[in-house]
């Protein structure tokens, strides 16, 4: 018949377009990084790339965690500055430091030698928008010689060292920096891993990078692997087509093979952000009514599976050093009693945000409106996308937030956290919050250059902050990783910046 | 409105749909292009969220961002730059990333596209599983009474990433069956395809299914049947002129699969359009989702052409003809089982929302998280240890109003711009393969986060279906010999429409609505996180789905009750229709029946209105 004959010749034309389609899309999501050679290691990864490996976005975190990047100095376990390519370095005045270089080479070859060290970290400077970690400082870095790199700041930075940590100025060779200022990492790291290949947002493979300074890495290369939903990443590893699983959700963690299960403290506190400068809780008694209100303590075996600690303040058990310098919050205000509570609000209502990319919030505002309505409050919740909601909740538009936030930025330093979310003139001030004592307390702890004392200054920060009720602590989070039983040497980093290193390998 | 036949305006038609079309295309390209500047979200700043999490938003950053991005120039330049690139192969680079758009849209695309395909293999076989039944016996004239339809219900009714969920951990994980996740080789196309693939083949089936027992009811298959034909042959030829009618819901069905997947391709970890887009819209990073929707419009026109030259080719030259009669279902008897299954649902919803209603829905109890069913909590509790029963019941008359209301909206809007069948073609390709959060996303950049932003983000893509399939109908009944006839005999367009057209469409177009009933109460809550519904903790069954679904493998009972539900309500308002339609059968189709019994009789006209007689005799292309 004609039309059958027409749909035949149809069919036919389709079937090539049909094979095209498919063997495109295997190239495209990168087949032929699967079963590579023994011993490699298969990672699944939440975040993809977001700007092509480029070190000046949220990509830097993805290199150091692979071992792809370094940078002058690294974090030890207790978040003190460690050498790295820098093999030792001293404070020659307040605002200038001297460098020395250990022998080392990129990943292209070329020698890394203080002019290479300078041009890095020259490029960090001038990118656009200017990196997190140097939007408070101006550094200039000079090459002394050869293997010495003398960098002077502004105005005294106590914190260079570990500011230099972090993976945003790691130092890349000379090819990295392309003409309109962008960088990529691909190819010119000094890490023992090198990337050979990225293919879009879902894989990338990296090979043993055999001239690394600090020797052979024991795994011959890593193949990674996005995937951006946690259960899709747990499936992964129970199904044993990845090695290593990271950010297992609590509502997952409890299927995963109690061996391949490991829980690291993070820094990450979530706690209830109260909007200090207008609405309801612009008084004091009605936040400390909130404060008595909120248990995160429910919160732990309830939401979070277990895999959190009930909050002890804004700094939780990752930040090792601060249980012992705990300073007590005191003059805090009175909590205004269930009834009162009702006379002052006046039936206005108790505006409670949170976002839904991280999963346990959205729950965490549910069993916080019902502790709140205990006390006398009336709650609305307003659950959005984070960046749906965010430009709202920097002008204040609601009455509090259930909030999840890394403690220790980039910076490896407490201090930039207090001071960009709870000075006067913090630009994530959530809470909105002015307070001259506050303000004091957290330049004084931005000013000390010694450890300790700073580590105290910060401290008593807390307290002061904590006394204004502007913000309810309610736990800290633990991070679960899937680590597969055969893999050794697994970094458990509660600041998520290493992951993999020399020493990972499997069994 | 036109009632003349195809044939005799085929180039002013195909002006007025390739008009539509353009018209259409540019009308979305421009909302897109507008959206960062309607929504009144500093597109600096979820460009930057998006490039670095943790970046303070300084007014010196966002300034560095803006001017990077020249966003001050304002949307229209940008929009005539993009434009400008395109002829040259060029479709700009990414705001957030930096890298050119093209190849990761195309690459996107070509996953997505294939995905779909096979998609559409599993769809065409549920579909032929669904309506196997009918064919057998219909072609063997033993069709004397119509099957149930609680199994095409069911099918329908299964949400998709609750499939996809399911699959992954049974066949994935559990059976190591097939990949869990990824997009390595034809071995991870099939967990996807088959979530994809089964709730469109019960709707596909499902429609095909209603449509059949009509085309072996027509006169030629008696004929045939008569002198002996095959009975294969009679069972094509009624195919043919079933499918013609269904084919065009593959258009919203299927093929808007390509960028509506996002839920299974976020569960299989599939690098498709769904995702790269949806990722876009939310960093409003302009370049690739505006490529991403150009791809999906010239996706959804050049799927819309081939279905219609399809649909040509199965109909051949009869349709051009004015040659057609028009499937009108005879009334067989659903079947007391149809009846008693309306009856059992409505009763078992019933004691579900009574019951429901009676307990708190809200009551949070952290020490009883999940907890199996047990005579406390009879369907269990959720990961808040809030009763699942309370919930199901307190949210059933908002989820089943609003997608009540959603739907007729839908319907009314489909059979409207179905009847403008020249631009309504153009703009139903062009939508149809849009995705709801799209929508949405334009929703919330005009009304701003809203309880009725949901309803109306979905209303303005909900439509599609709707309208592909009455336009398909009211082609066929455009094209047969009756409406000539009244035509001639001088009825005017008020009684046409009454006493022809809404007769041969309404019941076909409502039963495709009831089968995309729990679609819709879903697709509504998918759209939460852009703060479009009730906001939580409201009891909603979608967000009952979608907030459970983590749990689905340790505690499976949170999502069984909301899945449950949502399948009674597809049984009830499917098998409901039906055993109603078959107690009281339309007045007209009535009097038609008769009349036509007697144009036969007396082999002529009756009344103003002729019977399909003269083409009655001829299969379609015969």
């Amino acid at each position: 018949m004609r039309t059958t004959s027409r749909g035949l010749i149809l069919t036919l034309a389709l079937t090539p377009l049909l094979a095209g389609c498919f063997v495109s899309g295997a190239e495209g999501s990168g087949s032929d990084t699967q079963g590579g050679s023994a011993g490699r290691l298969r990672v699944a990864l939440a975040r993809p790339p977001v700007q092509a490996l480029s070190p000046y976005s949220d990509d830097a975190t993805l290199l150091g965690k692979l071992s792809v990047v370094e940078g002058l100095t690294a974090l030890d376990k207790n978040g003190a500055a460690a050498p790295a390519l820098a093999k030792s370095w001293k404070q020659v005045n307040p605002t200038t430091w001297t460098f020395e270089l250990r022998k080392a080479s990129f990943q292209d070859g070329t020698p890394v030698t203080a002019d290479a060290v300078v041009n890095a970290l020259d490029h960090a400077d001038a990118a656009t928008p200017k990196p997190r970690v140097l939007s408070d400082v101006t550094l200039t870095a000079k090459a002394q010689d050869a293997d010495t790199v003398t960098i002077s700041t502004k105005a005294a930075d106590p914190v260079l060292p570990l500011r230099l940590a972090s993976p945003v100025l790691a130092i890349l060779s000379a090819k990295a920096y392309a003409k309109d200022g962008t960088a990529s990492a691909i190819g010119t790291g000094t890490g023992p891993f090198k990337v050979t290949k990225l293919i879009g947002k879902s894989k990338a493979s990296l090979d043993r990078y055999d001239g690394y300074w600090g020797g052979k890495a024991k795994a011959p290369g890593i193949d990674v692997t996005w995937i951006a939903d946690g259960t899709a990443r747990a499936n992964a590893l129970r199904g044993g087509d990845v090695d290593i699983a990271e950010w297992i959700p609590t509502a997952q963690a409890k299927l995963l093979d109690a061996k391949t299960r490991h829980e690291v403290p993070s820094v990450r506190t979530d706690s209830l952000i109260l909007n200090t400068g207008n609405g309801i809780f612009t008084d004091p008694t009605l936040r400390a009514a909130a404060r008595e209100a909120v248990d995160g303590s429910a919160l732990v075996d309830s939401i979070f599976g277990g895999y959190a600690d009930p909050a002890q303040g804004l700094f939780g058990p990752a930040v090792s050093w601060a249980a012992d310098k705990r300073v007590d919050a005191t003059g805090r205000a009175k909590a205004a009693t269930p009834a009162q509570v009702r006379s002052k609000t006046k039936g206005k209502v108790l505006r409670l945000a949170a976002y839904t990319n991280r999963a346990e919030l959205p729950e965490t505002a549910t069993v916080l409106q019902q502790q709140l309505e205990k006390a006398g409050f009336t709650v609305k919740q307003d659950v959005r996308e984070y960046t749906q909601m965010e430009a709202d909740l920097l002008a204040g538009k609601y009455d509090a937030l259930v909030m999840s936030r890394v403690v220790l930025l980039d910076t490896g330093d407490a201090v930039a956290y207090l001071a960009s979310d709870y000075t006067s003139n913090g630009v994530y001030n959530i809470a909105r919050l002015k307070d001259a004592k506050v303000d004091q307390a957290v330049k004084a702890a931005a000013e000390e250059g010694d450890v300790t004392k700073r580590q105290q200054k910060i401290m008593a920060a807390e307290a002061e902050i904590l006394r204004t009720d502007a913000v309810v602590p309610l736990v800290h989070e633990k991070v679960v990783q899937g680590i597969a039983t055969d893999v050794e040497g697994v970094l458990l980093d509660p600041r998520e910046r290493s992951l993999i290193d020399v020493d990972t390998h499997l069994k | 409105m036109s009632v003349m036949s195809a044939g005799t305006e085929v180039r002013p038609s195909r002006w007025r749909a390739s008009l539509g079309r353009l018209a259409a295309g540019t009308a979305l390209l421009t909302a897109v292009a507008m959206l960062p500047w309607l929504s009144g979200n500093d597109p600096a700043l979820t460009v930057l969220r998006a490039r670095s999490a943790d970046q303070n938003p300084t007014p010196e950053q966002l300034a560095a961002v803006r001017e990077q991005l020249g966003l001050d120039e304002g949307p229209f330049a940008h929009l005539a730059h993009w434009l400008g690139g395109l002829p040259r192969g060029e479709a700009g680079t990414s705001w957030v990333s930096g890298e050119a758009v093209l190849p990761q849209v195309t690459g996107a695309f070509a996953v997505s596209f294939t995905l779909m395909l096979g998609a559409l293999v599993v769809t065409i076989a549920v579909a032929a599983l669904v309506s196997a039944r009918t064919v057998y016996l219909g072609s063997r004239r033993r069709l004397h009474r119509g099957r149930g339809v609680i199994g095409v219900a069911v099918l329908a009714a299964l949400p998709k990433f609750l499939l996809a969920s399911l699959l992954a951990t049974v066949c994935g994980v559990w059976l190591g069956w097939f990949p869990s996740s990824g997009w390595a080789g034809p071995a991870s196309m099939v967990l996807p395809a088959l979530a994809l693939g089964v709730p469109s083949g019960a709707m596909i089936g499902g429609l095909l299914d209603q449509s059949l027992p009509a085309a072996f009811n027509e006169p030629w298959a008696r004929t045939w049947h008569a002198y002996g034909y095959a009975p294969g042959r009679v069972a094509r030829h009624a195919l043919r002129r079933a499918l013609a009618g269904v084919l065009p819901q593959l258009l919203p069905t299927v093929v808007a699969l390509v960028g509506g997947a996002v839920a299974v391709e976020k569960i299989f970890n599939i690098p498709g359009l769904g995702r790269l887009a949806l990722d876009a819209a939310i960093a409003q990073d302009l370049p690739p989702l505006q490529t991403a929707t150009l791809a999906l419009i010239l996706l959804g026109v050049v799927a819309g052409l081939l279905i219609q030259a399809l649909r040509r080719a199965l109909l051949g030259p009869a349709l051009r003809d004015g040659a057609l009669p028009a499937l009108h279902a005879p009334a067989a008897s659903r079947g007391r089982f149809t009846r008693w299954a309306a009856v059992a649902c409505a009763l078992a919803l019933l004691a579900l929302v009574t019951t429901g209603l009676l307990r708190d829905p809200l009551h949070v109890d952290t020490a009883a998280r999940l907890l199996p069913p047990s005579a406390a909590h009879p369907l269990g509790t959720d990961a808040l240890g809030r009763d699942l029963l309370a919930r199901l019941g307190h949210g059933a008359l908002r989820t089943v109003g609003v997608a009540l209301v959603v739907t007729a909206v839908c319907v009314l809007a489909g059979l409207l711009l179905g009847m403008a069948a020249q631009v309504g073609a153009g703009l139903t390709e062009v939508v149809s393969t849009m995705p709801a959060v799209l929508a949405g996303l334009l929703t919330t950049a005009v009304t701003g986060p809203s309880a009725w932003g949901a309803a109306l983000a979905v209303c303005l893509v909900g439509w599609t279906p709707y309208a592909a399939q009455a336009a398909a109908l009211l082609e066929q009944e455009r094209a047969s010999g009756h409406m000539l006839a009244s035509l001639s005999f001088g009825a005017g367009p008020g009684y046409l429409l009454r006493y022809h057209l809404l007769p041969a469409v309404l019941p076909p177009v409502l039963r495709n609505a009831l089968l995309r009933l729990p679609t819709t109460v879903l697709v509504l809550a998918s759209l939460g996180f852009l703060g479009l519904g009730e906001q939580p903790p409201t009891a909603e069954w979608g967000r009952l789905l979608s907030e459970n679904q983590p749990y689905v493998e340790l505690a499976p009972w949170t999502v069984l009750g909301p899945a449950c539900a949502l399948v009674l309500l597809s049984v009830l308002a499917v098998s409901g229709t039906d055993a109603a339609a078959v107690r009281s059968p339309a007045s007209v189709r009535k009097s038609r029946r008769s009349s036509g019994r007697g144009a036969q009789a007396q082999g002529g006209v009756s009344a103003g209105r002729t019977e399909r007689r003269s083409a009655a005799r001829r299969s379609p292309a015969a």
